[in-house]
């Protein structure tokens, strides 16, 4: 758990570097901005691609968010992290993009975080019923331990195989949070920004997404 | 311990991405702690689901393409278009009227003359709803009322670009600090959701009940041009050529807007005065 302080410590000095970075980038600097591209393209066209049907318009997408990070950046007020604002451009254009390809947008329209029916991240019948005299609730069978040396298991191709197929089959929205969050690295709150969606939701949608992940991975998690 | 403070294994699963956020109130986090120390396979399911958040983090690792190329337009694009660079910008954003292309941070005067020619300026909103900028309206009711109409016949509702937030109007029944302010503050609020571009059209209400005096608007349009030259926006005034007195044809409509669209063509005003020089003047003349 992390500690309080040092958080907005952190925070903080986030800020500061992002800050720093949006002058130089206002006045011009090239070296301030090659850095951005270098951190955050590869994100980017990522995200991209999972709204659009090719390589060739999500470049084009990307494209776009860049020039709108170049030519907004005067008027970005630092409300939200400089990489969650970047990403937000990119988001605005991707679903402008998919909604003229006629392609489903995730998160579209109003409402549209709604997580629906509950879904359970391990199927009930691994959990002895809730009026069990003894075990309510309780595993019935437990996952098996991971035994030594996981991640060696986790890196092979198969499993790295698994582990995109897994990725590509979850639905649009779980596999857009889980991007964002697992694979691209930011924070819980980063992604419902971007997204604009609740907090509360982004959430539960996320570990939906990593807990079939998981179940699709589970024979690699455990030790032999 | 009572079974109601117990957490079944069953709501540990459920709450695995709540705990690693640290989202969790104070007493699941006490519960969910409780539990894990005496359970083994909920210790298990908590490893493997950090093992799946730290092989996805992996993959960010393993697909990069290097793209020189690509990395090179890009540095040519903050290079061409940033809005660092003063004059000239390249003229990349379709007027919506005759064909013209504006640059971001433009403040254009528009002269016009015939209904038609009023009319026109609904076709400078709809080019951004097209590529789905936000557009402003900053004018008094009736010139408003008419753009409105001009949307619907273009097939545009307006009723569901303001839901969108792609449609508002600012009122000019305020100090002209407060107007501009709040153009300022539309602008940036469009910009922090990520939307490309915001155009705004002004239908000033000289002599309308609650709008600024004269004096007070032709102060306004002296600063709008300073306020947006950096900020992803085109903004464009519109001037009843008929209506409206020499005076503040000549002051507001050609000596504050260093763009000028008149019959069909964008141009370069030369008789547009910079801010300060124009303001002294119009000190020197109200003593």
């Amino acid at each position: 758990m992390s500690d309080g302080a040092n958080a907005s410590g952190t925070e903080e000095a986030a800020a500061h570097a992002d800050l720093c970075v949006i002058e130089a980038l206002r006045q011009g600097d090239e070296a301030a901005f090659a850095r951005l591209v270098d951190q955050l393209h590869a994100s980017l066209r990522r995200v991209a691609r999972l709204y659009v049907s090719s390589r060739a318009v999500a470049d084009e997408v990307v494209q776009d968010a860049w020039l709108g990070v170049i030519q907004g950046i005067w008027a970005f007020e630092g409300r939200s992290s400089l990489k969650t604002w970047i990403f937000r451009i990119l988001v605005n254009r991707a679903k402008t993009r998919a909604a003229r390809e006629g392609r489903t947008v995730p998160f579209a329209g109003f409402g549209a975080d709604d997580v629906g029916a509950p879904e359970a991240a391990v199927g009930p019948d691994r959990f002895w019923p809730a009026d069990h005299p003894t075990e309510p609730g309780r595993w019935t069978s437990p996952p098996r331990d991971v035994g030594a040396s996981p991640e060696h298991r986790l890196l092979g191709r198969e499993a790295g195989e698994l582990l995109q197929k897994a990725i590509d089959t979850l639905p649009p929205n779980q596999r857009l949070v889980l991007t964002l969050r697992d694979v691209e690295g930011c924070s819980t709150a980063e992604v419902c920004n971007a997204l604009g969606i609740q907090e509360t939701n982004g959430r539960v949608l996320l570990h939906r997404a990593r807990a079939k992940v998981r179940a699709a991975l589970e024979p690699y998690l455990e030790g032999g | 311990m009572g079974l109601s403070t117990d957490m079944p294994c069953r709501e540990l699963v459920e709450l695995v991405t709540a705990y690693l956020d640290g989202a969790l109130s104070g007493g699941d986090h006490e519960r969910f702690e409780a539990h894990r120390r005496t359970c083994a396979g909920c210790r298990t399911y908590l490893a493997q689901m950090q093992l799946v958040v730290g092989s996805l983090g992996q993959l960010r690792h393993r697909e990069v393409e290097e793209d020189g190329a690509e990395r090179d337009r890009l540095l040519g694009l903050f290079r061409t278009r940033g809005l660092h660079n003063r004059e000239p910008r390249e003229r990349s954003v379709p007027l919506g009227m005759a064909g013209e292309l504006a640059t971001p941070g433009d403040h254009v005067g528009y002269f016009w003359e015939s209904e038609r020619e009023f009319d026109a300026a609904a076709g400078f909103l709809a080019a951004g709803v097209e590529r789905d900028e936000v557009c402003v309206l900053l004018g008094h009711d009736t010139a408003n009322e008419r753009l409105l109409a001009g949307l619907e016949r273009r097939g545009l509702a307006p009723d569901e670009l303001r839901r969108r937030d792609r449609l508002h109007t600012v009122s000019g029944q305020q100090p002209a600090d407060s107007v501009l302010g709040e153009i300022g503050d539309r602008i940036r609020a469009a910009v922090d959701r990520g939307v490309p571009m915001i155009r705004v059209l002004g239908n000033l209400g000289w002599e309308h009940p609650g709008w600024p005096a004269e004096r007070d608007i032709l102060r306004l349009e002296a600063r709008v041009t300073d306020a947006v030259r950096n900020l992803p926006s085109v903004v464009m005034c519109a001037y009843d050529v008929r209506g409206l007195s020499g005076r503040r044809l000549l002051l507001g409509g050609l000596e504050c807007h260093p763009l000028t669209l008149r019959r069909a063509a964008l141009r370069h005003n030369e008789h547009h005065v910079p801010a300060g020089q124009f303001l002294e003047t119009l000190a020197l003349d109200a003593a």
